[in-house]
């Protein structure tokens, strides 16, 4: 089991969690911990960077709705950048990506908009 | 006063000479004063005790008077009580008796109300018909021998009361350890049970057995993951209105205790909302509706992906299969001319997450020999391959499926059995199996 790291960076369009290691029962709680105590406003987008990340089960996607569920709370977007090929198939047949706002790259593109 | 001993003996050389004259002059002391200044107490007494001459030694230990003592003073007078016993009853009687005592212990007291301890020994003069005279002893001050002895004995306590510590520690630590064996038993012992209530609880979640149908062949499969957490794999078959049979397959998130009741609660929602109204679509709603509900609405988003689908018999033997998808992988169908087919249901969400979502629906026939199987994604997203990276994947089921198409549901379960077993530890994840077929009249498919 790869270790899950979680590092923050505030960009212009609001903070950017960079997400790597696994994404499962025992380790997705550390994100959705972690995503609960980001404080947003309404007009930010918060940016799960997933460029790093190796595997992600139920619990994974569990972790990133409750992140969805969080940043709606607050008014924010959310969007996903970067994600891997095998999380973009499940993604796709869970039905999320009609959900989630998924960006290629890492650096959010100023006009892009966070699919709130 | 002679000099006694052979060592100061002069040897006669000139230097010697001088040596020797210093050594007189050391020495010219009196014999009375070295009676009355000698190191130790001196002191006589007549038969009955009365003392008839001290030291000067003696007198300053006790710090009495000359005059205050001799004649006037029986020596059991300069004892404490106890020491004043002790002569009375042993120390008299045996210095009668052997004539000469060594070394006794004694305890004085002194004009100031202090104890002396001191060390006693006295020797009976006689005259020349061997008639007792009097009794000459010596007294030494053992102050500092009893000190050290008090001290060995405290050093001797101390040492047995760190030697009781230890041994009380050790009891402890035995105590400790043998509660420590005990809680390790106990523990083993909930764990037992626990796993025995687990494995009951999760057979709760699953039909016991399927229900026999007519015209339909059933066969089934579930693969545990780990002994110790409650699956999260669900699926059943149960008839609608004595012509039409409900079916679902599905796979809840997370694993657990929490999964458990996330999968009790789809079941009997699935169930009861079929019997209302069994259009997939509908009842993948009414679901989603009650999840939604349940968990994620309070901040707790749960979900679960699952294929609902309704078998109705159809002409020529066969039975039509509408089903619906909510984010769960595509059915298969092996066809009875040899081909595996997948039924798409691109676009179904997952069930739970969000308020309002859309659900896919699929329709085919399945014609006599033709078998449909539902799965869950622990076979698809089984490890393979020498480094464990890659994942078996649908292709790979499409192509294994194809490959053994014609098929009844038995000999495809058994098939799949065998290729999940194949996949040893690269089978990480539970995996239920359903395969619901149309017996062949005849043909291959036929058992």
């Amino acid at each position: 089991m790869t270790p899950l790291h979680i590092t923050h960076h505030d960009t212009a369009t609001g903070p950017t969690l960079y997400v790597t290691g696994e994404l499962d029962y025992a380790q997705a709680p550390f994100l959705r911990d972690r995503v609960d105590r980001l404080v947003l406003r309404p007009d930010q987008c918060l940016t799960l960077d997933l460029s790093g990340l190796g595997y992600c089960d139920s619990s994974g996607i569990t972790a990133l709705l409750a992140a969805r569920q969080h940043t709606l709370a607050a008014g924010a977007g959310i969007a996903l950048a970067a994600v891997p090929a095998t999380l973009r198939r499940i993604l796709a047949l869970v039905g999320l990506d009609q959900v989630f706002t998924l960006r290629p790259g890492a650096e959010p593109s100023p006009d892009a908009g966070c699919g709130v | 006063m002679c000099r006694t001993g052979g060592i100061f003996e002069p040897s006669g050389t000139g230097d010697d000479k001088a040596m020797d004259a210093a050594f007189t002059a050391l020495l010219e002391d009196s014999a009375e004063e070295l009676y009355e200044s000698a190191p130790c107490g001196y002191l006589s007494t007549l038969m009955d005790g009365t003392i008839a001459k001290v030291n000067t030694t003696l007198l300053g230990w006790l710090g009495l008077e000359r005059e205050a003592v001799v004649g006037r003073k029986y020596f059991a007078d300069l004892l404490t009580v106890g020491g004043k016993l002790y002569h009375e009853t042993h120390f008299a009687p045996l210095l009668r008796m052997q004539g000469e005592l060594r070394g006794i212990a004694l305890e004085m007291k002194t004009a100031q109300g202090g104890r002396l301890p001191v060390l006693v020994s006295s020797v009976i003069k006689t005259g020349s018909m061997g008639e007792p005279l009097l009794i000459r002893t010596t007294v030494f001050d053992a102050s500092d021998r009893r000190a050290y002895e008090e001290e060995l004995l405290r050093r001797r306590q101390d040492a047995e009361r760190a030697r009781a510590e230890a041994e009380r520690a050790r009891a402890e630590a035995e105590r400790a350890r043998a509660e420590a064996e005990q809680a390790r038993r106990q523990a083993e012992t909930d764990r037992e049970r626990l796993a025995d209530a687990l494995a009951v609880l999760q057979k709760s979640l699953l039909p016991h057995t399927l229900p026999v149908l007519p015209g339909l062949e059933t066969a089934v499969y579930y693969h545990t993951a780990s002994p110790d957490q409650l699956g999260g794999d669900f699926y059943d078959l149960f008839s609608l209105d004595g012509k039409r049979w409900a079916f679902f397959l599905g796979d809840v998130c997370g694993k657990g205790p929490q999964a458990a009741a996330l999968t009790s609660l789809t079941r009997y929602t699935l169930r009861a909302a079929a019997h209302h109204d069994p259009e997939p679509e509908t009842v993948l709603t009414t679901l989603n509706a009650v999840l939604h509900e349940e968990y994620t609405a309070s901040g707790d988003p749960r979900y679960c992906t699952c294929v609902f689908g309704v078998l109705a018999p159809a002409a020529d033997g066969g039975m039509t299969v509408r089903l619906g998808s909510g984010g769960h992988p595509p059915a298969l169908v092996l066809r009875g001319d040899g081909r595996a087919e997948y039924l798409p249901t691109p676009g179904g969400m997952l069930v739970g997450a969000l308020p309002a979502v859309p659900f896919a629906t699929a329709e085919t026939t399945l014609a006599p020999g033709e078998t449909l199987l539902l799965y869950t994604d622990g076979l698809t997203e089984a490890r393979t391959g020498s480094t464990g990276e890659e994942l078996y994947g649908e292709d790979a089921l499409l192509a294994f499926a194809a490959g053994r198409a014609p098929a009844p549901p038995r000999a495809v379960i058994t098939a799949l059995t065998e290729l999940l077993e194949g996949f040893g530890d690269g089978l990480n994840d539970d995996t239920a199996l359903l395969a619901l077929g149309i017996p062949a009249q005849d043909g291959p498919g036929a058992e």
